[in-house]
């Protein structure tokens, strides 16, 4: 083959064949052009995982936001979760911002959720495990996280299923745009309209759930304004929801499909969910792509990236890299060569294993890790309790796809239908 | 207010450098450490709060004086 068999037509990225299976493209990516220029879409793609991790780990060259908060724009307003922290880039106030909700989310306040994690799972599977059947994304993975997060925001009950339907617009409306955007944004405004009154009066009596701290929480004396309240509650509804209910549904489907002798494994110690997450965060996350704006000119592989250009950070790539990970196209529970463990922000661990990219890394980690990890196992260890001898109903599956990776259109499978018996 | 980090107990999520990177580093041994041992603002005090609230591992520890 001559040297043009190795070009990348940046169309590519826009094909459907990319959308439901990346992975060749990934590798093209990282063996010929770890640092790519994408002139089509005005761009540059990084591929291999270390230099993925470097990117994500140094905050001075790399920012999450182009435009800094305190500047004279508009934030936020066309956004479905309308102005929210992950606008705000590497600034003092999102590292505010942040500080607020992240330690809700880890050690002891994540334990306190959890008999209310508990008690949603169970009474979901109550519901929808009947039959002998169930299929998972529409009747509880879809439902699961969305509930958590509206009981720990302190949010009425008998509202939840105005929750779950706003929610399910919002995410379509960021996934697919066009009408749908339309649509989320409508659920949006809907849901503002109705969080208004319930944030003013926390406000007047807070209380101990995360909608009051969120509320009341204080920077040089000053709170957040009404519109970035709302805006930080309609991002963690879709946050926290969307990707862990996908990762649900993720882990399901390579236990049932993908390796369905490493399922005997997990049938017979529960405990290997853990395993499951970390391995499905690693071989197909449910988020691909993250991006960022260098702040001044980087030299990397040769090249000199300008100041100001938009940087697509492949941790779907990065994720697979055979210069890291053994056989990465293997899902593999039973991994040596990975931290399977809880994760961390820093990407470092006393085990001195590569952890897999799927959360990010550094400045702008998940902030739900813990809680996305602690749902996802929880769930998935009370369907092994609640459906004896789980199968697919059918014998093969379309897979996992996304409506757009770029957009940071979240994996997973359409739908997936479990046998079991009563 | 003195705060410390307690080794044993760190599993080096790094929460505490994100959020509070005048007070605590990463050392050249890879490890969590004090920038600040003892705090004296009411700034520093607030953030080695923040940062024991934030660390996941219950590793920071503060003392007064």
């Amino acid at each position: 083959m001559g040297a043009l068999a190795n070009e990348i037509d940046p169309r590519e990225f826009d094909s459907p064949g990319y959308q439901k299976d990346p992975f060749p493209l990934y590798k093209r990516l990282r063996d010929h052009h770890p640092l790519f220029r994408d002139r089509f879409h005005n761009r540059w793609m990084i591929s291999r995982y270390e230099d993925v991790n470097a990117a994500f780990q140094d905050n001075e060259s790399f920012d999450r936001a182009l435009y800094r908060v305190d500047g004279p724009y508009e934030f936020g307003s066309s956004h479905v979760f309308g102005p929210n922290i992950l606008e705000y880039g590497n600034s003092e106030r999102h590292r505010w911002l942040r500080n607020i909700i992240a330690g809700q989310f880890v050690g002891q306040g994540l334990v306190s959720f959890i008999p209310f994690i508990e008690k949603i799972a169970g009474e979901l599977l109550e519901e929808c495990t009947g039959d002998g059947e169930v299929e998972l994304v529409g009747r509880f993975s879809n439902q699961f996280p969305i509930r958590v997060i509206s009981n720990i925001l302190g949010l009425p009950r008998a509202d939840e299923e105005r929750f779950v339907g706003w929610y399910q617009a919002l995410i379509a409306g960021l996934g697919f745009g066009g009408e749908h955007l339309a649509r989320g944004i409508a659920a949006r405004n809907e849901m503002w309209k109705y969080l208004e009154p319930i944030i003013q009066e926390r406000l007047r009596d807070p209380g101990e759930d995360l909608l009051s701290k969120i509320a009341m929480a204080e920077l040089d004396g000053k709170r957040m304004s009404m519109e970035e309240v709302k805006g930080f509650i309609a991002l963690l509804l879709a946050a926290g929801g969307d990707t862990t209910d996908k990762a649900i549904a993720n882990m399901w489907f390579h236990m049932l499909y993908t390796r369905p002798d490493q399922f005997e494994d997990v049938k017979k110690d529960p405990s290997l969910w853990e395993n499951v997450f970390a391995e499905m965060m690693r071989y197909d996350a449910v988020v691909h792509v993250q991006s960022r704006y260098t702040t001044h000119e980087v030299e990397m592989h040769g090249r000199v990236i300008p100041e100001r250009s938009l940087i697509i950070l492949l941790l779907g790539s990065g994720n697979r890299d055979e210069r890291v990970f053994a056989n990465p196209d293997t899902f593999d529970i039973h991994r040596t060569d990975m931290h399977m463990g809880r994760e961390n922000r820093s990407a470092r661990y006393k085990d001195k294993l590569p952890g897999h990219l799927g959360f990010g890394v550094g400045q702008h980690f998940c902030m739900g890790y813990a809680m996305a990890r602690q749902e996802a196992v929880i769930a998935c260890a009370r369907m092994m309790e609640m459906m004896k001898n789980p199968r697919p109903k059918f014998a093969t599956h379309d897979g996992i796809s996304s409506p757009n990776i770029d957009s940071g259109g979240f994996r997973s499978p359409q739908e997936l239908w479990i046998e079991f018996d009563r | 207010m003195k705060v410390t980090i307690d080794l044993d107990k760190c599993i080096m999520a790094g929460e505490c450098v994100y959020n509070h990177p005048w007070l605590f580093e990463f050392n050249d041994d890879n490890q969590a450490s004090v920038k600040v041992a003892v705090l004296t603002t009411d700034e520093q005090q607030l953030g080695a709060r923040q940062a024991r609230e934030v660390c996941p591992s219950g590793a920071i520890r503060l003392a007064d004086d």
